[in-house]
């Protein structure tokens, strides 16, 4: 492969691979957005703290297949508890109490973290399996981002069987469209949401663990991708799982080839674009009007 | 047998080398500098519980953002002054109006806000009602206080900020004295470095923060290739988002480029993901830099991924790094307290020497000190008079003066070659004979003389 070529696919590879992490973030947001009609500011405190979480589990097991595997579950269980004690009982106050219950979660774990484990960046690497470089019909590209797109791959996978394929799948739907009419059907609503709030942070989770061995793991962590994860919800449509899949890879591949070609308006294309799909389409590609 | 003749030779010899060493030393013509023969007893000396002095204090805020992501700026910044203040204080404080005063550091947390900077460096100055603004991080913030300094006619140090245009133009404040270095000098050192020193690589790609810093670091770079290495060609240049999460579309650029040496002006956590993230892409080229050299950071790369940096330094005095008693005893009064005293965040590695860029925090202090003594005053006035042209030697041995027309600090620089433990001996020369034993740290140092690298002079100023 000739070097020009190799460049443009890498670029390619890259925006995809950005795009599949954004996607495990955003996808966790807009899963709780759409379904529990929540703007969860805390989300991007989750996948922060699910990085630490991450941080600490190699700290004590040296495994980083077990950070992956269990920060996730750990980050899970505090949104599960987040929802069920907090978001709970400021419900019936609307949503601008949810909002302002979410921001002060996030600071809460913002300031956490820095509490037990100060505010210096923390490292975390990629397992030494997934280190080093693959080789695709002659380009080098690094295993560990590989691993990222089959990850998130997997993930839409597993969100998509659970979603579309299962009875639960099929509650959790009906609960989002007419949540009195399940609930006079004898399934408890309330435990439903917790479970779609669980399985939303769990997402961050998977997210915050992926992109730590990349980035260091920071406070500054939960900004870095925040804003890019909220474009991603409102430009995809509330509660789209497809939404957010497709704009997550726009996003990733409008970020690596607008370096490429337009260095010096690359962060601001992710923003046109929103502007001009939300002028065309205000509910955003995928959503519904309401 | 030696003959009288050669008795009378070889004294000669002798006394010709010895004038060479007073010679040397007396070149340094320094009108104060800290005193390392009365080391005080740093024992009690602990971050988190720090002693308040009693009495009369000369109060300094210590400006910068103590919450929030940018904490850990704060720390390291507080660590380090408090750590001065203490021996100041230790040593009975400073003679003012007749009087002795010790030193009280009061932090002013700016959570990195401009709204909140100027918010709390108001209270400081009125509630607070300090005599010394000392700060802060990031340009656009230090310029809120030199603003204030200049409202309230406060003597403002800027020890971290090293944006050239602070100290120009409309920017310019009177009570603002800049002790760091500036991006004109840093700029221009890594390309003095390349070009008259080093003289290997010739191609060189910029990847800057997409800031006014990051953009006038970048253009110092140029003007220095330009003036110091005329054959060097500029392959690539690229400005990305500050706090960027992917750095792999712009590295990609750098390989398909053919560059052999990327510079850099980012700073933490940009600079260490840059690095991390060509490492993991297989791009093994050197970074001239100056913020890359945290050994937390560079530990988790490995070794052999931190060799080859090269730091452009302004707090090196070239090797070796302990050249008397003096210093080594300093050095180990802090490195001992590290080892039993510290606790946590200020017990990491990150902490464990008083040398290199953060114990400029602390010389900073040093200086301001020695300054307000000779003042004999608080009167800004008087101080502003006294600091114009002065000139100070911190604890190792380095020797910078302030600039009467701009008050920015002029001093040598230093290009500092990261190797791995066992080659830093010739930078590190007492035991253990190493900076870092986990990752790559300082080995070879080149010394880039001031008067090569002056800071930028705005010609309204300086006629």
């Amino acid at each position: 492969m000739d070097p020009t070529t190799a460049m443009y696919i890498a670029q390619g590879m890259h925006g995809i691979a950005y795009g599949m992490v954004l996607f495990l973030l955003a996808s966790g947001l807009t899963l709780i957005l759409g379904m529990m009609g929540i703007l969860n500011l805390a989300h991007t405190g989750f996948f922060m703290l699910a990085a630490y979480f991450g941080y600490q589990m190699v700290q004590w097991t040296g495994s980083y297949w077990a950070a992956l595997a269990a920060a996730p579950l750990v980050t899970a269980v505090f949104g599960i508890l987040m929802e069920r004690f907090l978001l709970k009982k400021v419900h019936v106050y609307g949503p601008m109490a949810e909002l302002i219950l979410t921001m002060g979660v996030s600071l809460v774990i913002l300031d956490g973290v820095k509490v037990i484990w100060g505010s210096q960046s923390l490292p975390l690497s990629p397992p030494e399996s997934l280190q080093g470089l693959v080789n695709i019909f002659g380009m080098q590209y690094p295993a560990y981002r590989l691993f990222i797109i089959f990850l998130s791959l997997l993930v839409l996978f597993i969100m998509g069987v659970l979603l579309y394929k299962t009875r639960m799948g099929m509650i959790i739907r009906a609960a989002v469209s007419d949540a009195q009419m399940v609930d006079a059907l004898g399934i408890n609503v309330p435990v439903v949401f917790m479970l779609v709030f669980g399985i939303g942070t769990w997402m961050a989770g998977v997210a915050g663990v992926a992109i730590a061995p990349i980035l260091t793991v920071s406070p500054g962590l939960a900004s870095q991708m925040g804003m890019d994860a909220f474009i991603v919800i409102i430009v995809g449509g509330f509660g789209s799982l497809g939404g957010a899949f497709l704009v997550s890879l726009i996003c990733g591949l409008l970020s690596s080839y607008g370096i490429q070609f337009l260095p010096q308006y690359s962060a601001v294309l992710i923003f046109i674009f929103m502007a001009v799909v939300l002028a065309v389409k205000p509910e955003g590609l995928f959503g519904e009007k309401t | 047998m030696i003959k009288p003749k050669r008795y009378l030779a070889i004294a000669f010899c002798l006394s010709v080398l010895c004038f060479g060493i007073v010679q040397d030393a007396s070149a340094i013509d320094v009108n104060a500098s800290y005193d390392l023969s009365t080391l005080p007893d740093m024992s009690d000396f602990d971050p988190n519980l720090p002693l308040k002095p009693d009495g009369d204090t000369i109060k300094i805020a210590i400006i910068s953002s103590f919450t929030g992501p940018g904490a850990v700026t704060g720390e390291a910044f507080y660590l380090y002054t408090s750590w001065a203040a203490h021996d100041i204080n230790k040593r009975g404080g400073i003679l003012v109006d007749g009087k002795k005063k010790k030193i009280e550091l009061i932090k002013a947390d700016n959570q990195s806000r401009p709204d909140v900077t100027k918010k709390i460096t108001e209270r400081m100055i009125l509630k607070e009602k300090v005599d010394i603004l000392w700060g802060t991080q990031m340009s656009h913030l230090t310029q809120i206080v030199s603003q204030l300094a200049t409202r309230y006619k406060k003597i403002h140090v800027n020890a971290t900020s090293v944006s050239d245009s602070l100290m120009e133009g409309k920017n310019y404040s009177k009570y603002s004295f800049m002790t760091s270095y500036s991006t004109q000098q840093i700029g221009r050192a890594a390309a003095y470095y390349y070009g008259q020193i080093r003289k290997k690589e010739t191609k060189f790609y910029i990847l800057c923060q997409d800031y006014v810093f990051g953009r006038s670091i970048a253009d110092a770079f140029k003007e220095g290739l330009k003036e110091y290495y005329p054959e060097a060609e500029l392959v690539g240049e690229d400005y990305h988002q500050v706090f960027l999460t992917d750095f792999a579309p712009y590295l990609t650029k750098v390989k398909a480029s053919g560059a052999e040496v990327i510079f850099t002006g980012d700073w933490m956590p940009d600079a260490f993901n840059l690095l991390k993230q060509s490492r993991q892409m297989g791009i093994m080229l050197p970074f001239a830099n100056i913020f890359i050299n945290d050994p937390i950071s560079l530990e988790e790369l490995g070794i052999e991924n931190g060799e080859g940096l090269v730091l452009i330094s302004p707090a090196g005095t070239g090797n070796p790094i302990f050249k008397n008693q003096g210093f080594i005893n300093y050095y180990k009064a802090w490195n001992n307290q590290w080892k039993t005293k510290f606790t946590p965040p200020y017990n990491t590695i990150r902490y464990s020497h008083i040398f290199g860029n953060p114990a400029m925090y602390a010389y900073s202090i040093y200086w301001t000190a020695s300054v307000i003594e000779r003042a004999k005053t608080l009167d800004p006035e008087k101080i502003i008079s006294v600091w114009e042209g002065d000139s100070y030697q911190y604890p190792n041995g380095k020797t910078v003066s302030m600039r009467a027309c701009d008050h920015k600090a002029v001093t040598d620089l230093h290009a500092i070659e990261f190797v791995k433990p066992e080659d830093q001996k010739q930078c590190f020369n007492i035991p253990p004979y190493y900076i870092y034993n986990t990752s790559a740290a300082g080995g070879p140092v080149f010394e880039i003389p001031s008067e090569k690298i002056l800071p930028k002079a705005d010609p309204q100023l300086c006629k």
